[in-house]
């Protein structure tokens, strides 16, 4: 009981580093928050449906497909809700891209949703869970772990190493700094949203097969990956990994040893606590209190 | 360009609340619930643009407190047995006193971290509404019998009047608050929290009555929702129901009581136009928000200001009106 649940809780904490790291990294760069990622996340799964069980292409390609979708979203997401309001104060911001996820949210419903309300999506592996002693295992799980892990390592080679990388660093720390030694803010803000809609376009894939797909998913994955930033502090990626394992493995056994109902509400609930007792999180500096 | 000639806020007003009075003497009973959902919504986009436009602060449970209100008000009626004329104000102050409760931590919080408080707390209360049956009848809603009325009205004109008159009464009180004291601190708050205190604006009262105030509202709007509707299930109060919200007030212009009036008209008209169809509401409300918050910052409020040379806000013993919100430069 306990390690299928820890297993169950570890997979959607997976699915919730992604979609948080991408919240972060969005953040960092832009100092906005893109409230339409689970949106993005949506869309990006349908299209990996439209391309793997639709046309029948290859998974392969129906990942990257989902990863360009994503990267196509988040660049239009920067351009159609931040880079009009750069100057404007946090409210318009918040609001423009709460427009945006429902905008995205009633396209998706409205090309994807007449297929049924929750599309499947096939594992990459075998169905049949495996039996380890008394432990189950479904072999997808290990996918959605084993995948957003190798995702994550790439992101953060990438983060750390590549000029792109670093520039969003340097822009991260000191916008202003950044502008005067060349880095081109503005494409860096490009960059950040369109990376972070990749991520949610791999966590689509991931995730794909255990949740199965409706136009109503983008939300509650947003407010956990958003949770999973907070609790690591907003503005650090190794915190959000840490806030996505305790919420996942929280909402699990809360799941599991309280009843099912408390699943979802337990997240909220540790959400409100994070923010009244320690509102910058475990990992974030002081500063971003009032961001 | 030209500048328009028209009638100010103030006449406009008068005479939309004469119509309203008159209106459901020749109005069938789809145009009356239309009549009487508007100034339930036109009461939430008050408080809730009290709360967000005038006071700056982002928060996402006005839906939830709207949802608290109607739970409480129709459980009063149901559980209890409470008559009509106590169970609305309970609502009211059940609505309000959560609405504080929240809002107390939720005051140490700003920008992105209060949206996420707020947001949080606003699924909290939905999921209290689905899985607490024993009190409140879980996700399948509950009826509320319709109460006792005098004979000479139906049960619409009864729950049309009540809740016309209280949105008048809102408004007008919200307009007389935003030219006080209080409505320019929270003025002073939005624009600058450090400004404000040096001015000795108190910070955490002024928010708090601003959170109190929006709570109240939406606690009041779930009383008459109640009793229009005579039933009450979780999903009135969802994501959808708070984005409908947030349009209106940014439509009709934050920090401006006439154009949350007229955000709440346009955006009622809206989603009853594409009742049947989910996706073209989800898409228009959300395109009604990115549009007006990238295009026309300030709203309807903020472009008749611009153009039109007779609209001033100017309210009750003619006060200068405060500047409609302006994002910052």
């Amino acid at each position: 009981m306990l390690a299928y649940l820890v297993l169950a809780g570890l997979t959607n904490s997976a699915i919730y580093a992604l979609v948080g790291i991408g919240i972060v990294l969005i953040f960092k760069a832009t100092g906005t928050i893109n409230f339409a990622q689970g949106d993005v996340l949506m869309v990006a799964g349908y299209v990996a449906y439209m391309l793997h069980v639709a046309l029948h292409l290859s998974y392969p390609v129906a990942v990257l497909g989902a990863l360009a979708a994503g990267f196509a979203i988040g660049m239009l997401s920067e351009r159609l809700a931040f880079r009009p309001l750069k100057s404007a104060d946090t409210i318009s911001l918040v609001l423009a891209t709460v427009g945006l996820s429902f905008i995205l949210k009633g396209f998706g419903r409205l090309i994807w949703g007449g297929l049924g309300d929750y599309l499947s999506f096939p594992s990459l592996v075998t169905d049949t869970p495996i039996m380890m002693g008394d432990i189950i295992i479904i072999p997808q799980q290990l996918v959605v772990i084993g995948g957003a892990t190798l995702v994550i390592a790439c992101f953060a080679v990438f983060f750390k190493f590549t000029p792109l990388g670093r520039m969003m660093q340097a822009t991260a720390d000191n916008r202003r700094a950044a502008l005067l030694v060349g880095i081109r803010v503005d494409r860096v803000h490009l960059m950040a949203f369109a990376v972070g809609g990749a991520l949610a376009g791999a966590a689509a894939v991931l995730m794909a097969p255990i949740t199965l797909l409706y136009p109503d998913i983008g939300f509650p994955l947003f407010i956990k990956g958003f949770a999973a930033a907070v609790f690591g502090g907003l503005n650090s990626l190794p915190g959000t990994l840490l806030g996505a394992v305790a919420i996942g493995l929280i909402e699990s056994l809360a799941g599991g040893y309280l009843g099912s109902g408390f699943l979802d509400v337990s997240a909220f609930l540790v959400i409100m606590a994070v923010l009244l007792v320690r509102p910058r999180g475990l990992l974030g500096s002081a500063a971003l209190r009032r961001a | 360009m030209k500048r328009l000639h028209l009638p100010g806020p103030a006449s406009c007003g008068a005479a939309v609340l004469v119509l309203f009075a008159v209106l459901p003497l020749v109005a069938n009973p789809y145009f009356l619930f239309i009549g009487n959902q508007l100034c339930i919504y036109v009461i939430l986009s008050v408080g809730l643009n009290l709360l967000v436009g005038y006071a700056g602060q982002l928060a996402f449970a006005q839906a939830a407190l709207f949802g608290i209100g109607a739970y409480a008000a129709g459980l009063a009626q149901v559980r209890l047995g409470l008559p009509l004329i106590v169970a609305i104000p309970g609502g009211l102050v059940v609505a309000t006193v959560i609405g504080l409760a929240m809002a107390l931590p939720a005051l140490r919080l700003s920008g992105h971290y209060l949206a996420l408080a707020t947001l949080a707390f606003a699924q909290f209360t939905n999921w209290v509404f689905q899985h607490w049956d024993s009190v409140t009848f879980g996700g399948g809603g509950f009826r509320v019998p319709p109460p006792p009325r005098p004979a000479f009205l139906s049960a619409g004109l009864q729950s049309y009047y009540i809740a016309f008159v209280c949105a008048a009464l809102v408004t007008l009180a919200a307009s007389r608050l935003v030219c006080s004291r209080i409505g320019r601190a929270m003025i002073a708050v939005r624009d600058g929290e450090v400004a404000a205190e040096s001015l000795g604006v108190h910070l955490l009262g002024t928010k708090s009555i601003a959170f109190g105030l929006s709570a109240a509202c939406a606690g009041i709007a779930g009383g008459l929702q109640t009793l229009m509707l005579g039933f009450v299930s979780p999903e009135s109060f969802d994501l959808t129901q708070m984005v409908l919200q947030q349009a209106m007030i940014v439509v009709g212009g934050l920090g401006s009581i006439a154009g949350s009036v007229i955000g709440a008209a346009v955006l009622m008209g809206l989603q009853e136009g594409l009742r049947a169809f989910q996706s073209a509401q989800e898409i228009a409300f959300g395109g009604l928000l990115l549009g007006v918050v990238v295009l026309a910052p300030g709203g309807i409020a903020g472009f008749m200001a611009r153009r039109a040379a007779g609209w001033r806000e100017q309210y009750l013993w003619g006060r200068k009106p405060p500047l409609p919100a302006n994002p910052a430069p």
